[in-house]
């Protein structure tokens, strides 16, 4: 097949398999699985639920996986280093510092800080995350030396994470309700979880996909880049924001979920050879159905209860890689 | 090589300075090249070529002043500059940084300073990619991934992002390296030609025969121009015996200037 | 030697040969045996104080007299060490036991999970009490420090620690602080009105959402409050549910911590859930939730809260 071909067909194919699952998602919730002849007019319960609970659930687990993959295509060409995931830049601990304040503030001057209510734990995991992005920029002065910027990103990743833990000594209750956070979860994303996942993400798809040429330039070496004509710094500038925005806006929604922005980009290109825009737009088709599927084996394993998504997403993601690796081997070529 | 007096030279250089990192590597450069004509700089290792050459393509800071067709280097617009100086760099590609991208799309980043932001390419583009890829033997293999290629076949679609610009002046650092000697005469001729159609071509060779081949040769040591003249210029033989310790002889067999160890 | 020469006189030369063993149970009757009577106490004291207790675990813990220093390392063993009076034996606390107050001024050596090793050894305890999951237990021993696992899940372990922790302190209070405890949470039953009672509640541990189900602890105390609850034992004690299952299960009453319980009734679908509807949601403070978690003495305190929490917003 002609290579150029494949990448729309990959395409083509996940898009299917989400619009799948996504029926499959209607169906399947703490019943197990629902006969969709018996969801008739007679229960309104059921209907409800699937309005309000398993359609949006299950769109928010496309829409956060979708960001979360095309947050680590990003990071992987911005670094050029295949290990490279969104959470490079410090973006989860500090999301997780974020929601950890906003819980001790929260049960100690719930009325004197009225603005914190409304911004939500969902708000404070976005402004962590887009702060400590910021304050990795700061140490590393500007996004002109890549070692220098992952460097930084783990320093602030650290030191966050270890003022986390001092507030969770020092109050135990948060430590609970931030272990719900940590792990990630897609059983409380809505519809207005989802609008906003649906914008933002538009929005980094656009901006990642105009500036991926720089991308490609970068990955012939940084002379050859700034020789075409590239503003390299302003572009660099602008892919880091798209990286905290995308994540920022998943963590906020779905908590920490391990595993899907490194792996989608890897999936992709198991299957398909493309520049760094078709990367970047296969990877948020690859992370929206990955961790689509991983909600909905969430639910449906041990219904009714659940089991945390992150695990799901190692397992399935994890293993398709560990395959990949192996019949590679076996063939010798890559 | 038609030198006009019509025409600014490409390039030039004044009281060029410049360091790596700390340590100084150029001590003062002038220098003047031709348009229309094809340069080699040639030096023992260390002397300062590919600094020099990534300075003259605005790649380093600098002290001093570049000019490019007469005007400061400084004031020419970004886009302006990729669109008539086209640069190769030496070494290649890292291993595993560009192995997914495909030859045709390789080369077509070439486009990328006559292209505007979210454009599709045009025909024009195709164009000039194909014909970048038919001149470096390279055309066949335009569905591959580069990492399926070998060095001597990468290097060869490097040089063809290279000249899918059609800038007005090449720079190219080592841009032999890794190719058979078919294919190393292949691109002097490509060079020759481009010259002879009015571009300049400026090469970093350590091959010291194809340097020959160019029309002027610019001889380097520790951060300073030793000689700038004609290849069959007796004075530019001389300056090379010299700068390589009379290790190597210039003399002239079956119609080319040759260099042989002594 | 008077009454023996005269025993000697009439029959001759036998006699005195056999004079020694008299003089030593003279001397033993005037000397040893006023020893003896000192020791004697003693040593009956210390075999009938000296307890060889299985924990958890099942090792055994030797202890030759009631610990003086105790070292507790879970807040409802401190707890229940101040319950039975021997408060003023506990020499260091875990950072999270709190109650009584006067736990607060005891030097705090860690977590449960991560206690301090070298502040606890610095305490020079002769008892530490450990929950399972404490990664120090095999340290502490082996510094020869006594360890004793315990960690009340139920009800009934609640009891049979209480029972354990009194011939451990040597004293006898254990029976009478269970049946404190019976007594609160039967009051506090008795307390509701009928109507009050089979109510369907959800109890919310953690925001994930993690909820108290039938078989925990606190469903225990529910169910003798005579109220239902939504997750049968068949799930657990602690499951991590799906949270359409709460929508169905509609209960009547949620209870919540408060931090946990932010942003509650926006949860999608949640809005039509009887309880969110009519505001019958009693979410419970720091302290409160402290009381209502800690399988300990304060069990018959956290029903009288629930109850109040049934009673406020039952139907």
């Amino acid at each position: 097949m002609n290579p150029r071909r494949r990448g729309p067909l990959l395409g083509l194919v996940l898009l299917l398999c989400a619009a799948v699952l996504l029926v499959l998602g209607a169906l399947v919730g703490s019943t197990g699985f629902d006969n969709p002849f018996a969801l008739g007019s007679n229960d309104p319960v059921g209907i409800q639920i699937v309005r309000d609970i398993r359609l949006p659930r299950t769109l928010g687990a496309w829409l956060a996986g979708a960001l979360l993959g095309l947050a680590g295509a990003v990071a992987q060409g911005l670094f050029r280093n295949p290990l490279a995931d969104p959470y490079l830049l410090g973006s989860a601990s500090g999301a997780s510092l974020g929601v950890a304040l906003a819980l001790w503030w929260l049960g100690a001057a719930a009325g004197s800080m009225p603005w914190l209510a409304r911004l939500g734990i969902t708000g404070a995991a976005f402004v962590g995350a887009v702060l400590a992005v910021l304050l990795t920029l700061l140490l590393a002065r500007g996004v002109q030396q890549t070692l220098r910027l992952l460097l930084a990103g783990v320093i602030v990743g650290v030191v966050l994470g270890a003022i986390k833990d001092l507030i969770t000594i020092a109050s135990a209750d948060i430590l609970q309700a931030l272990q719900g956070f940590m792990l990630g979860s897609t059983g409380l994303v809505g519809w207005p979880a989802c609008a906003l996942m649906a914008v933002l993400g538009a929005l980094c798809l656009l901006l990642s996909v105009a500036l991926a040429p720089v991308l490609d330039g970068l990955a012939l070496g940084e002379a050859t880049a700034a020789s075409l004509g590239m503003p390299l710094g302003a572009m660099r500038a602008a892919l880091v924001a798209v990286l905290a925005l995308a994540t920022g806006t998943a963590v906020a929604q779905t908590g920490l979920i391990a595993f899907v922005g490194l792996a989608a980009p890897h999936l992709v290109r198991s299957v398909v050879k493309t520049t760094h825009a078709g990367l970047i737009l296969l990877s948020t088709a690859m992370g929206g159905l990955l961790l689509m599927g991983a909600d909905l084996l969430a639910r449906w394993l041990v219904a009714p209860q659940e089991l945390p998504v992150g695990v799901l997403t190692a397992v399935l993601g994890g293993s398709y890689l560990l395959w990949l690796m192996h019949r590679r081997g076996a063939r010798g070529t890559a | 090589m038609s030198i006009g007096t019509e025409r600014p030279p490409a390039l030039e250089a004044r009281g060029l300075h410049a360091r790596l990192g700390t340590t100084p590597v150029l001590h003062g450069i002038d220098l003047s090249l031709a348009a229309g004509c094809w340069t080699s700089i040639v030096g023992p290792n260390g002397a300062g070529k590919s600094t020099l050459l990534r300075t003259l393509a605005g790649l380093l800071p600098h002290e001093g002043e570049v000019r490019l067709f007469g005007r400061p280097l400084a004031q020419v617009p970004r886009r302006e500059r990729a669109r008539r100086l086209s640069w190769l760099g030496q070494g290649g590609v890292a291993e595993g940084s560009a192995d997914d991208l495909l030859v045709y799309d390789v080369a077509m980043l070439g486009r990328l300073p006559h292209q505007r932001w979210l454009a599709a390419p045009g025909p024009a583009d195709r164009a000039a990619v194909e014909s970048a890829l038919r001149s470096t033997q390279a055309w066949d293999w335009r569905d591959r991934p580069l990492g399926q290629l070998s060095g001597g076949q990468r290097q060869r679609v490097l040089l063809a992002r290279a000249l899918a610009v059609e800038a007005e002046l090449l720079l190219m650092d080592e841009p032999l390296s890794d190719l058979d000697p078919p294919h190393q005469s292949d691109w002097i001729r490509s060079a020759r030609s481009l010259a002879a159609g009015g571009r300049t071509v400026v090469s970093v060779l350590h091959e010291i025969n194809a340097a020959l081949a160019a029309d002027a040769v610019v001889v380097m040591d520790e951060g300073r121009v030793l000689h700038h003249g004609a290849s069959a210029d007796p004075a530019t033989h001389r300056a090379l015996e010299a700068v390589f310790d009379q290790r190597v002889a210039v003399h002239r067999v079956a119609g080319q200037w040759l260099a042989v160890p002594n | 030697m008077n009454g023996l020469d005269t025993i000697r006189s009439r029959t001759g030369v036998r006699l005195r040969i056999a004079a020694w063993p008299w003089r030593l149970l003279r001397f033993g009757f005037a000397r040893v045996l006023p020893v003896l009577a000192l020791l004697l106490p003693v040593l009956l004291g210390s075999t009938a104080h000296a307890l060889q207790i299985a924990d958890q675990r099942g090792s055994t813990v030797d202890l030759p007299s009631p610990p003086r220093r105790i070292v507790s390392l879970l807040p409802s063993l401190t707890e229940s060490v101040c319950a039975l009076g021997a408060c003023d034996r506990l020499v260091g606390v875990d950072r999270y036991s709190n109650w009584p107050a006067s736990v607060a001024a005891l030097p705090r050596v860690g977590g449960g999970l991560d206690p301090n090793v070298e502040a606890i050894v610095a305490l020079k305890p002769d008892l530490v009490l450990a929950t399972e999951s404490s990664r120090a237990t095999g340290r502490l021993e082996s510094l020869g420090l006594k360890v004793m696992v315990l960690e009340p899940r139920n009800h009934a372990d609640v009891h049979r620690v209480l029972d354990t922790l009194g011939r451990v302190l040597g004293v006898d209070d254990a029976p009478a602080v269970w049946r404190s405890i019976d007594a609160s949470i039967s009051a506090a039953a008795q307390s509701l009105p009928e109507g009050a009672k089979r109510t369907r509640v959800y109890f919310e541990v953690n925001s994930a959402p993690y909820a108290a189900g039938e078989a925990s602890f606190i469903g225990e105390t529910l169910s003798r409050l005579g109220a239902r609850n939504i997750v049968p034992a068949s799930l657990g004690p602690f499951p991590k549910l799906n949270p359409e299952f709460v929508v169905r299960a509609d209960p009547d009453l949620i209870m919540v911590g408060d931090r946990s319980g932010q942003g509650l009734e926006q949860r999608p679908g949640w809005a039509r859930i009887k309880a969110v509807r009519l505001g019958r949601i009693c979410r419970f403070d720091a302290e409160q939730s402290d009381v209502l978690v800690r399988p300990g003495p304060r069990m018959g305190e956290a029903a009288q809260l629930m109850a109040r929490c049934l009673r406020e917003h039952g139907p």
